[in-house]
Order: C-alpha cells, then structure tokens, then sequence
C-alpha cells in the first residue's frame, strides 16, 4: 500500500504484503468478525484461528483470565473444522482483498498433512502457518514444537503438499534456545518463522486455592511479553533468520506503532496483532498509519529499510 | 453469497452526564453517545450490552478505595468490561437521534473501582451495541421478570421497553438478592403492603423481593417465590413467557420452574470475555445439541440471551 510517499508493502515469503500489518491466529476469528471495523484490505494479511480436521469444542470456561498488562487464555482450538470452514468460511474470506493464512492444528502429523492437503487446492488461500506451539491443548500443540526432530518431520511432511504456498512455522518461546527450533523448521523448509506464541502461565483465585482457568495453564499474551518477544525475534533473525534469507513473522503484545516498529527494528519484516484487537479491533488500522508517519519523519520511502536495522 | 454485513456495531465515545452511588457498593452511570453511537444505538433491545475501556481512567483517591478491595484495585486494566442497560432513551433530533444510556454497576474489582471516579464531563471509549437482548414473542400478555442481585439492569430495561412498546402486557417483577442491602434498588415500604422496587414502580410494574437471608421481602430463593406465585395465578403458556438474569444457579432454577409451568423461558447469561464480539471464544456457553451431544456458543455473539431449554448448566 502506497501511503502518499511512504512505501509499506513487503516481501514476505514470495507474498507481496500490502503493509507489514497482519492480524495474528487466534485473535480474528475467521476475518468476518473484524470487517465491520476496518478496511481488511489495509491489513498485509490475516491469520484464521486454528483449523482441525475435525470440529473441536474447546475447553470448558473459564477460558481467559485478565493478569496486570496481559491475560491468559486457554480456548483449546475451539473451531468448527476443516469441512464446515471450506463451505462456510472460505467463501468469505475469498471476498477479503488482503492476503489469507490458514493456522493448521492436529494431533498428529497425518492430521496436519490432511487439513494442508486440502486447503491448499483453496484459491482464496495464500499461505498456511503451522501451530506447533499451542500451550492448551493435550495431545498436539506445543509438543511438536519443542523437539526438533519432530519440528522436522512435521515441517517437512506439511510443506510436501502446500502445492508452493507458503509455510509458515509458528514458534513457542517456551523452549531452551528458540533458535534451535528455528534452525530445525528453516532447514525442514519452512518459508517463514512466526514467532512468539503465548507462554504458558497460571493464575491462582487464593480464596479457593485452585487456578482461574478450568484448564489450570493457559497462554500469557499482551503488553507483558512484548519485551521478551521483542528479544527473541531479534535472537532468531541473528542467528538463524537472516542468514538463510526468511522473514519472520513477530508477534507478542503489540499495541502501538512504536510496538511494531520495535518488532521490525529487531528484524521482523512483518508483524502480527493479537490480544490489542480484542480491547480496539481497529489497531491493525491504527499502527499502519503510525509505521507510514515514522517512515516520514525518518526520510525512509520504504518501510522494508527498516527490518533488522537495529544498531 | 450473503450480502455484505452491515455495520451495526462500533467503537465511539460517550460523554458522562452523572455517576452516582445508588447504595453501599451499587453505583449509577449514565452516558451521552457521539452521533455515531447513537445511530449504532437507537434501535438497541434489552439484554444487549456494550463494552468499555476503563484502562485509561485513574484510580480514585485511596480513602474512596473499600477496605477490601485495596489490595486488588492496583491491579493493571488491559481488557475491555462488558456492562448491560438498566435504560436507554433515544430522542429523535433533526440532525440524527440522541442516545443516553444508564448502566448500573457493582464496585468489585480494579475496573469497577476505577470507574467510581468518573465524572460528568468525562469521556469515554465504547464498544458496541453487542450481542442479541431479549425477544418479545408475539401476542406476549404476561410477562414475569426474574432479577439476581447484578443481573438486575437489564430486566429493569426490559420492563421499561414492554411498558414504552407493549402497554398491552402485564408484568411482573421479582427481584432476589443475599440480603436487603445487596439488593441494588431502592427499596421502601409500598402503599398498601410490604416493601416495593422504587425502580420499578415508577414504571408502575409490580414488585416482589426475595432474600436469601429474609431481611427483606420473602426468605429464600427468588425462584421459591416465583414459583409459590406461579401456583396462585394462572398464566397461560401461549400468551405468557419468563424472562430472567442474574446468577447462573439462579438461571438454572428459573429454567427448571418455568420448564415445570410450561412457560417459555428466555435468560440471559454471564461469562468472562476478553472482546465482545465473536474473536477470543473465550465466553463459551454449554448448549444441548439434538444428537444428546453438547456444543459451545459463545456468550457475546450468539447470547447473551438463550432459550433457557437449550443451556447446560453446571452444578457450583
């Protein structure tokens, strides 16, 4: 997107992003919800939440909790699976003038390959990211994405049948060095990083002793994890991103310009919003008019100077 | 394909016109919407809510904090607070409608402390309308209206849109709380017997109160009254319904006696939610599916009013 003299699309995995601004997994529904709230084609891209093969219900409630600066959640990729989102959902999303996601979800790897498979005969259907990090659910999630064995062969099996479409790998943070993850996905063929997920945390009610969420842990999103977010996708780009030539994708507690901008500084060519849609569904809007003003005040024409560019 | 949704929902500000203590934790705040608001509004039901962001709204001076919520009240605000309407009036002007809200809230957290110190003149983010109030059935001449301590306001709302919009229909209002002074009305002792709802007679809806305690009106359950009064009267099932809010054990024996009575039921329900519209699925309300199975609707978007046949409620 031309914004007057500024230049915010980018390169992101072989997509031409209309800004740096995508809405991240989880937080936009299947993109109808927000439509009434902004023009979706200002957005680089949207991330649909998780897509199973089959219809999941989710976990029971409470599923969030508020934490000073963030909150958890512990949804349990409650979605209404594959088949329904192809007829329902598909459709909707083919009308969105903005790059489309899918976030793949499973069990085991037969399942991710299922769902991947056939979503990618979607031509509404840009590019797919893995959720190999989800902290809530018992068999899946996040126990793939902290063994990179295992980050291989998912990685590798899924990107088999994307028919050229891009993959992305989303990353938890909560693992020794992210950057072995990382290097596992990249050299399995991701052809972007996402990073970070939620980190699993727990909030206690100390009047019964017992956690808030029915799920005991869920994940702490929000202001609280940007700086670490922040640090990790600078640590990532560093040691394993920029050297092999992928963008990452960074998320974690964006609220603001100045948040983004951080993120792209550290070396994310683009960046997510998440938990700040759900307080102002505008945000994505709001911080594609702040990356154009600092772009302006900088004497940067284009927006894609910017990533890495951190002294 | 559908045609493109139409906007009927959005972000705008409101203006405080007054925020004032009703009784000990029980508060009154009433709100003036921008134009946007009030086009968003004018058309809004009882049982719908709105969202706002008290994040940006200072603490009160410390003395103003309750003792018992001093420790918490520094807690930080990130997410928005869904409220319900106990009224809204829309006037029509030349240059669009007009809209005031009042919303009734209980001081009990580090957002509602925060919200003791707004004042007139203040000004405010809004999310909404959100989610779907009550339905009016058809031919509907009675109404009886259950409240549970802070489920209250929209059932006040609702009495007053039947009054505005069905004068034809008689109602009844039973209100249940712990005690006397957790009751959020007003309360004083009527002309002819026992003790009435100011809220509600200034709509001229009857009144009866129940506490769990007795220190007001009958002892026990608010449903145990209802369902002695159901006895005595007769209220046909086609021209007759149950409308109810409060807390969920209080809608499950609401369900029950109005399932006993055959008497259509609708309730509107409370969850944790993180947006209000349809994103986080956190607000998850346990519907019973044809198969015997369960599913999960979310509270926000496809309640917050359900038939009270179709939820599955949980034992405390």
């Amino acid at each position: 997107m031309m914004e007057q003299d500024v230049n915010l699309t980018v390169d992101f995995a072989g997509l031409q992003l209309a800004t740096p601004v995508m809405t991240a997994s989880g937080t936009c529904g299947y993109a109808d919800e927000l439509s009434e709230f902004m023009d979706m084609s200002a957005l680089g891209g949207i991330t649909t939440k998780s897509i199973t093969l089959k219809p999941r219900k989710g976990n029971p409630t409470p599923r969030i909790v508020e934490t000073s600066a963030g909150m958890l959640n512990a949804i349990g990729l409650a979605n209404m699976g594959m088949d329904q989102f192809i007829e329902e959902k598909v459709p909707i999303l083919d009308q969105l003038d903005t790059r489309i996601f899918v976030n793949l979800a499973g069990q085991t790897i037969d399942e991710y390959v299922t769902v991947a498979e056939r979503l990618a005969k979607e031509p509404a259907i840009d590019g797919f990211e893995l959720n190999i990090s989800c902290p809530n659910v018992k068999k899946g999630g996040i126990t793939f994405g902290t063994d990179p064995k295992l980050i291989k062969e998912i990685t590798a099996a899924v990107k088999n049948v994307c028919l050229g479409k891009p993959l992305m790998v989303k990353l938890t943070p909560t693992v020794m060095d992210i950057s072995v993850t990382a290097a596992a996905a990249v050299e399995a063929g991701a052809d972007a990083l996402g990073l970070v997920n939620t980190f699993t945390a727990m909030v206690i009610d100390i009047q019964k002793r017992t956690p808030v969420l029915a799920n005991r842990t869920g994940g702490l999103s929000g202001p609280a994890i940007k700086p670490i977010a922040v640090y990790l996708v600078n640590k990532v780009y560093n040691e394993v991103a920029r050297d092999a030539g992928i963008p990452i994708l960074g998320m974690g507690g964006i609220r603001t310009a100045s948040d983004a901008l951080e993120f792209i500084i550290a070396g994310a060519t683009a960046v997510g919003i998440g938990t700040a849609t759900f307080v102002y569904p505008d945000t994505a809007k709001n911080i594609i008019h702040g990356l154009a003003d600092y772009c302006r005040q900088e004497g940067l024409s284009n927006i894609s100077e910017l990533v890495g560019s951190l002294r | 394909m559908e045609d493109k949704k139409a906007v009927n929902k959005g972000i705008f500000e409101a203006e405080v016109l007054s925020n004032q203590q009703i009784r000990q934790c029980y508060y009154r705040l009433n709100l003036q919407f921008d134009a946007k608001g009030s086009r968003l509004f004018q058309n809004v039901t009882p049982g719908q809510f709105l969202e706002l962001d008290l994040s940006r709204v200072s603490l009160p001076d410390a003395s103003m904090i309750p003792a018992h919520l001093r420790d918490t009240a520094v807690k930080q605000i990130l997410l928005r607070r869904p409220f319900s309407f106990s009224d809204v009036i829309v006037t029509p002007l030349s240059e669009g409608p007009c809209v005031k809200v009042e919303i009734m809230y209980c001081v009990l957290g580090p957002a509602t402390v925060r919200m003791m110190s707004l004042k007139s003149g203040d000004r405010i983010s809004v999310l909404g309308p959100l989610g779907n109030g009550f339905s009016i059935p058809q031919g509907l001449k009675q109404a009886v209206l259950l409240a549970g301590g802070m489920g209250s306001p929209p059932v006040l709302h609702l009495a007053s849109h039947l009054k505005r919009h069905h004068p034809g229909c008689e109602i009844t209002a039973f209100v249940g709380a712990k005690s006397c002074e957790s009751l959020p009305f007003s309360v004083r002792i009527g002309d002819h017997k026992g003790l009435v709802l100011e809220e509600f007679e200034m709509l001229q809806v009857p009144s009866h109160i129940a506490t769990d305690d007795g220190s007001a009106g009958y002892h026990g359950f608010v449903t145990d009254k209802v369902r002695h009064w159901l006895e005595d009267q007769s209220v046909a099932p086609d021209s007759g319904a149950v409308f109810a809010c409060g807390p969920e054990p209080m809608l499950a024996g609401t369900a029950r006696l109005a399932n006993d009575f055959n008497l259509p039921c609708q309730i509107s329900m409370e969850r944790m939610m993180a947006c209000g519209i349809g994103l986080c699925q956190s607000c998850a309300v346990e519907i019973k599916s044809d198969a015997g199975d369960t599913k999960y609707r979310l509270c926000c978007k496809d309640g917050p009013v359900f038939d009270a046949n179709d939820v599955l409620f949980h034992k405390a």
